[in-house]
């Protein structure tokens, strides 16, 4: 699809020159715009440094389409001339290319900008401004945390205000829907894990162990974590996107103007329906994890059902059980507050909801290992004294 | 000799047809918008399309720039079917128009300058220096000189819907589209972007769509109306803003010209005209 120009119109520009004695003639015909601007202005200033001229005129009369980009290049052809002290004129403009060439304003060409362009800062500054950044969001953090806890204690001081549809929902989409993935996930986890000690195992004949490391795996650290990795990356982005993208449009500057808490009226029914659903979803994942060692066990290790379970249940203690799914509610807790105070950091745009959301899961992760480092230390210790 | 068409055409006493929207039916499932609407948009004139909200007005908007297909009939740009047209000539015909969307729609990761910059470093090989000059004359354009560092934040809702315009008009097209143009902005500004558009329109010749509701901005900016109704699922009027207020009969235009309420019965409105 082309655009055509008059029918007497050449279908792309001409510019003839004539020197009289110094003073140079340029006559310009045809189209003058955006798509040959390069072009034709390179010809025009080629022709003017060939040789020292006395004056330039520029005649328009044939011109039959002009833009403003092409004027504009015709006003510094002009100006450029002159600031070398060759006088410059463009002439026989008719109306319409005078209406074109009003749309220039020296005053707008030569405007310096209100705000520089931003530098970035040396290395150093980058660093002062990092630091700077972590420090104020772990404030930022702990402080969100303190107002999901004041929340907290009002929803379950007033039952009533608490939105249970909203909880339910929240654990349809977190929980039911998660499910299928963190089963398989589980499943594949336990499969190589089983398959893998299988491998280094048979050198000693230590086949009978495999339960043991996938069920004791699985139950005490990789289910949680699993489980918490895919929820943070599923539920945590959504929350802080749900919750960044309600700030962009003015809902929770609506809710707050309604008289309604934002953290209780968006944040605790996310939280609390994260912290319902991960633990539960936890003990899929172990039993999908063990079902998966179970199919190598038997596939490969010769080993019956029974036996496998057996094995599986000598390793696992109910203490494990019960501080595994502790550990898998801490870990929803982190991962719905961080997902959800990201969400309302956002102040503006899609860009601002994207980084936040990315936020939300890196901060999570990160969150979810330091937590359980810190539990690794301290049910070390728990156990070693309630033994005593 | 005479400049011919183009952005330098304003010779609207020609009627060329630049857009010619043929038969146009607009559906969302069962429910239809409006069905056999054909108009012409003419080179260089200011063609305000009006209508209760739910008309169609922006569905009719959204199927001229290409974003929507129709249910039947078609869009002609300088007699190239567009709505049937493969994607490669859909945005050669997108080249040459440009959209003001109701918010300003300017990318919020990018400053003022980068917006407009995007379309010209896409579509022209100009240098970066070019491209500044042509950034620079733009806002100058749009009385937003000096705003090329700022980001769409800093601006307050009339200045982004001005750096929408200048963002618009960056590779100089030859229709403007303009969306709901003054909705939502206190009435300066309202008639700091009429008094834009008629000058832009004078200066350029450009060809401009308007979508808006506000009577005043109609009254000072149309050259001709339209008017969309969303019983009569079609075109119910066409004429300038005076003729349409001094002399249309229909009970709807009436109404919606003199702002009062009909004052036919709703069974009896509908079959009038």
């Amino acid at each position: 699809m082309t655009t055509p120009l008059k029918d007497d119109c050449p279908p792309a520009y001409q510019i003839s020159f004539k020197w009289e004695d110094l003073n140079l003639f340029i006559y310009l015909a045809g189209e003058f715009g955006l798509k040959n601007l390069n072009a034709f202005t390179d010809d025009i200033k080629r022709e003017i440094s060939r040789q020292k001229a006395q004056s330039v005129t520029i005649d328009l009369s044939e011109i039959c389409y002009l833009d403003s980009a092409a004027a504009l290049a015709l006003v510094q052809i002009e100006k450029g001339s002159v600031s070398r002290n060759i006088p410059c004129r463009l002439i026989n403009l008719n109306d319409e290319a005078k209406g074109i060439f009003s749309v220039i304003h020296e005053d707008a060409l030569t405007h310096l900008p209100f705000h520089s362009e931003k530098s970035s800062d040396g290395v150093i500054g980058q660093v002062g401004q990092a630091s700077l950044y972590l420090a104020r969001d772990f404030v930022n953090f702990v402080t969100f945390i303190g107002e999901l806890l004041v929340a907290l204690a009002y929803t379950l001081r007033n039952p009533k205000t608490l939105r249970g549809k909203d909880v339910l929902f929240y654990i349809r989409r977190a929980g039911v829907d998660g499910l299928p993935i963190v089963v398989l996930i589980g499943l594949l986890m336990g499969l190589i894990m089983a398959f893998m000690s299988f491998l280094q195992f048979k050198q000693f004949g230590a086949n009978i162990y495999v339960p043991a490391l996938v069920s004791f795996a699985m139950v005490k650290e990789l289910g949680p974590i699993m489980t918490a990795i895919l929820v943070a990356g599923r539920s945590g982005s959504a929350f802080a996107a749900e919750i960044g993208t309600m700030v962009v449009n003015e809902e929770v500057d609506a809710l707050q103007t309604m008289g309604f808490d934002p953290v209780r009226f968006l944040a605790i029914p996310k939280v609390l329906a994260t912290v319902i659903v991960v633990p539960i979803l936890t003990i899929y994942a172990d039993l999908a994890g063990i079902l998966g060692g179970m199919i190598i066990g038997i596939t490969s290790l010769d080993l019956t059902v029974k036996t496998y379970l057996t094995q599986s249940m000598k390793t696992i203690q109910v203490f494990d059980v019960v501080t595994s799914l502790i550990k898998a509610s801490v870990f929803a807790g982190l991962i719905s507050a961080i997902g959800c105070q990201r969400g309302f950091q956002v102040r503006s745009g899609a860009q601002d909801v994207g980084k936040y959301t990315t936020s939300a899961v890196v901060a999570a992760i990160f969150l979810i290992v330091l937590t359980d480092s810190i539990f690794a230390v301290m049910l070390y210790y728990v156990k070693r004294y309630s033994i005593l | 000799m005479k400049l011919a068409e183009g952005v330098l055409v304003l010779d609207s006493s020609k009627n060329v047809p630049i857009i010619t929207v043929k038969n146009l039916t607009a559906r969302f499932g069962n429910n239809v918008v409006f069905e056999d609407v054909s108009f012409e948009v003419y080179k260089g004139e200011v063609l305000v399309i009006v209508g209760e909200s739910g008309c169609g007005k922006s569905t009719l908007l959204r199927i001229m720039i290409g974003l929507q297909k129709p249910a039947a009939g078609q869009v002609l740009y300088q007699g190239t079917d567009i709505t049937h047209a493969q994607e490669k000539d859909l945005n050669l015909y997108r080249q040459n128009i440009g959209v003001l969307f109701q918010s300003g729609a300017l990318f919020s990761s990018m400053t003022v300058k980068e917006n407009i910059a995007l379309p010209l470093s896409e579509y022209t090989n100009l240098s970066a220096d070019a491209i500044d000059q042509i950034i620079k004359m733009k806002l100058g354009m749009v009385n937003l000189a000096g705003y090329e560092n700022h980001n769409p934040s800093e601006l307050s809702g009339g200045m982004r819907k001005r750096a929408g315009i200048a963002r618009a008009m960056a590779l100089d097209p030859r229709v403007l589209f303009f969306d709901e143009l003054s909705a939502g902005l206190d009435p300066v500004t309202a008639v700091e972007l009429d008094n834009l558009i008629i000058k832009t329109n004078e200066a350029l010749g450009t060809t401009m769509v308007i979508v808006t509701h506000e009577l005043e901005s109609i009254y000072k900016i149309a050259h001709r109306v339209l008017m969309l109704d969303k019983e009569a699922k079609g075109m119910i009027a066409e004429g300038t803003p005076q003729e349409l207020k001094e002399q249309a009969t229909d009970p709807r235009v009436k109404s919606f010209f003199l702002r009062q309420l009909p004052s036919a019965p709703a069974e009896q409105r509908f079959y009038v005209n």
